[in-house]
């Protein structure tokens, strides 16, 4: 006679996990449809049962890490749960508990370190946090005179591609003549990368301390580049000043746009496609404004792909997957880029950095898609006559 | 502050060296720390010492005695065969706090960085983690201790002021190995120390030895990307002829070129190697930051544009299927030229 194994469960874990977030798992009613509406399923025969991870959870059993760590916080299954789940709370919750038995992948604690000892998660000093502007001459932020900070985030700040993103936003914002300042070395790490990890203990000193200096600073506006940063200031960072008004940079130049602040005049021949980052079209509902500033420009087509706006899919680096590895067949970014290149499109245009890394090392695999990718400041700028 | 368990008063001017051994010789990193120790020792008037600990080793010693060593301290135990903690920390403990060295070094090596934690918390001293440089203040017996943090930013050179043995462990690769040019010998001192079997808590039931592939510790790199288009027995050529090992980035790792294990970068391996020739790579961030705290970075890429230009320290604008075997070829020459006749 075989012998099922006994469900052991723990009170400790049930409680903890409850506690950690904020009962997010308790409301479920394994229906499934997370695990069904689950990205990994498009690219691997076995989804990820999100189901049975938050069924376990609700249950207080020994954690099962093996998927855990898969999970892009994409939140793609929170927008099909009926019960309202924050889902990725839920993992973000039980990663949390991966910390305390230590059961992270490799490389996890040095990305901590990193944000620690050097207040970026890229292992990169932090006396070179403001070498990519150093023939910018750009301006310190002065409350008293500049409307809004540019808040450059540590990607576009040390990433040589992604600073290309950061010089097209200056161009934009010189032309438009909008007074902004910058915090050089100064800026704060917003902390997300942490908080995708799961470590949301230590983000919460992390983002203590980022509201501390820009309070400090007498911010009261902020224009932010990685929709990451964003979301973790806007909604992740309870410490943050209620006053400060934390802006998309594509919401901002949309405004001026609308405004009339900004003039996009030199044509751009070509069909555009664009790909929503979930942390800005499913967290953050903003759809609208990066089609407007494309929509802007002379000359210039968008195509639509299948999914876009909140049922975009996700290019595979949330949730921390930006520092793990995934493997080849395996990548959503090589299927977004598959479905770029069924649009007809030769420009493959996102709004963030993550988002940007991974669309163009898909396209690099994938040699016959001739398609360029680039953010969407990028393309404002080649259309700004300053 | 608790005080180290003997003083800076009652320390002997002995530097001792944590001598590591593989199969029948030194590891290169012991070699070395023997002869910056040389260096060190005979400036200041000190003597260098070497421990060496395992089974049926006395072979190394003479090794030692070859690179510098003014005597080994040799404890010859089959319960030392393989490195296990408890053990070694054991062994190591008694030895110092007998002979009490001024200067403890250790290779910062898997082994090395495991024992050298436990010994420092043991005689309640500090540690220098990883080094990249040693300076000795001869008038007062102090070692200076190079240490690069905050992501290679800031060099920071630390000294230790009342605690003994000053303890550190050294980075591989950093200082020459060089050898005695005169035949010398010391004196091989072969202590008796029990080690009750109570004390280790480890048992190696089986030792593996895999294809041995760690680019951490590789001294020379020779990384390929995309450009080099699956030729890395070029590229293993050239790293064997550099005494170094060769790595890739995603895309050839991607394409079954190479095994994952040498893959370097974020989400693969961070190196720091003396030197690293990097083929045909673009420069993508995310393979950057896996070798931008290399001494030295010499590219070699067919686009003048490539942002990889900005981090190296040497540009080479060219196809690296015509650069690599030319200096392959000259490489070759050389040593032909090099052996005497």
């Amino acid at each position: 006679m075989s012998e099922t194994d006994h469900l052991i469960i723990d009170d400790a874990i049930w409680e903890e996990l409850i506690e950690l977030t904020g009962g997010a798992a308790t409301i479920c009613y394994q229906c499934g449809s997370c695990t069904a509406n689950c990205p990994w399923g498009l690219v691997s025969e076995e989804t990820i049962s999100v189901r049975s991870m938050i069924r376990e959870a609700q249950l207080g059993l020994p954690l099962n890490t093996a998927n855990l760590w898969l999970c892009t916080t994409c939140a793609y299954c929170e927008a099909y749960c009926p019960r309202g789940v924050t889902i990725s709370d839920v993992i973000l919750g039980l990663r949390q508990l991966a910390w305390h038995d230590r059961e992270t992948p490799p490389g996890s604690p040095s990305l901590l370190w990193s944000v620690y000892w050097n207040n970026n998660p890229w292992s990169q000093p932090p006396s070179h946090r403001s070498i990519w502007a150093k023939d910018l001459e750009l301006h310190y932020y002065d409350p008293a005179k500049h409307d809004v900070l540019l808040y450059i985030g540590c990607t576009s700040a040390y990433d040589r591609r992604a600073q290309m993103i950061a010089k097209a936003i200056v161009h934009l914002l010189r032309a438009a003549k909008v007074p902004f300042g910058v915090l050089k070395d100064d800026e704060p790490c917003c902390g997300e990368a942490v908080l995708s990890l799961g470590h949301r203990q230590y983000f919460q000193e992390v983002a203590e301390h980022a509201a501390h200096t820009l309070d400090e600073k007498g911010v009261h506006r902020m224009m932010v580049i990685s929709p990451h940063c964003y979301d973790a200031f806007k909604n992740q960072n309870h410490f943050l000043d209620k006053r400060i008004e934390v802006t998309h940079y594509t919401t901002f130049i949309a405004d001026l746009i609308d405004t009339e602040k900004l003039d996009l005049a030199k044509p751009i021949d070509g069909t555009v496609t664009y790909h929503d980052p979930c942390y800005l079209a499913r967290r953050n509902q903003e759809t609208q404004a990066a089609r407007k500033i494309l929509d802007a420009i002379p000359g210039l087509k968008l195509e639509e792909m299948e999914r876009i706006g909140e049922d975009t899919l996700c290019c595979g680096a949330g949730g921390g997957r930006m520092w793990m590895e995934t493997d080849p067949g395996m990548r959503f970014s090589d299927l977004r880029v598959h479905e770029a290149k069924a649009t007809g499109a030769n420009l493959l245009a996102t709004a963030c950095p993550f988002c940007l890394t991974c669309l163009e090392d898909s396209v690099k695999g994938d040699r016959t898609s001739g398609l360029i990718v680039k953010d969407v400041a990028e393309i404002a700028a080649l259309s700004c006559v300053e | 502050m608790v005080a180290s368990l003997y003083s800076k008063e009652s320390e002997k001017k002995d530097i001792c060296i944590f001598l590591e051994h593989r199969g029948a010789g030194l590891a290169p990193v012991s070699l070395e720390l023997l002869s910056k120790g040389r260096e060190l020792a005979s400036h200041a008037g000190w003597t260098l010492t070497g421990l060496l600990l395992g089974y049926q080793v006395a072979g190394a010693a003479s090794e030692a005695f070859d690179y510098g060593a003014d005597r080994v301290i040799l404890i010859d135990n089959p319960k030392l065969e393989l490195f296990t903690v408890d053990a070694y920390t054991h062994v190591a403990y008694q030895i110092i706090d007998v002979y009490r060295p001024g200067i403890f070094l250790l290779g910062a090596t898997m082994d090395g960085r495991d024992l050298a934690g436990r010994l420092a918390v043991r005689l309640r001293t500090g540690l220098n983690a990883d080094c990249t440089g040693l300076q000795l203040d001869v008038e007062e017996g102090r070692l200076v201790c190079e240490v690069s943090g905050f992501g290679g930013g800031i060099l920071a050179l630390i000294e230790m002021e009342k605690h003994r043995p000053q303890m550190a462990t050294v980075r591989p690769g950093v200082f020459l190995p060089s050898k005695m040019s005169a035949v010398k010998s010391g004196q091989l001192i072969r202590p008796e120390i029990e080690i009750p079997d109570e004390i280790i808590r480890t048992r190696v039931v089986e030792r593996v030895i895999g294809e041995g592939v760690d680019l951490t510790q590789a001294p020379v790199l020779v990384a390929g990307g995309r450009g080099v288009e699956g030729n890395f027995e070029m590229l293993n050529d050239l790293a064997q002829l550099l005494d170094g090992d060769y790595g890739a980035t995603r895309p050839p790792v991607d394409d079954g070129f190479v095994e994952r294990e040498r893959q370097i970068g974020q989400t693969g391996v961070v190196c720091r190697p003396n030197l690293v020739i990097v083929c045909g790579i673009s420069g993508a961030f995310h393979f950057v930051v896996g070798i931008q705290e290399a001494e030295t970075i010499i590219a070699i890429n067919s686009d003048r544009d490539a942002p990889i230009f900005e981090y190296a320290d040497y540009c080479i604008v060219g196809d690296v299927h015509e650069i690599i075997p030319l200096l392959i070829k000259a490489l070759r020459e050389d040593r032909v030229a090099e052996r005497p006749a």
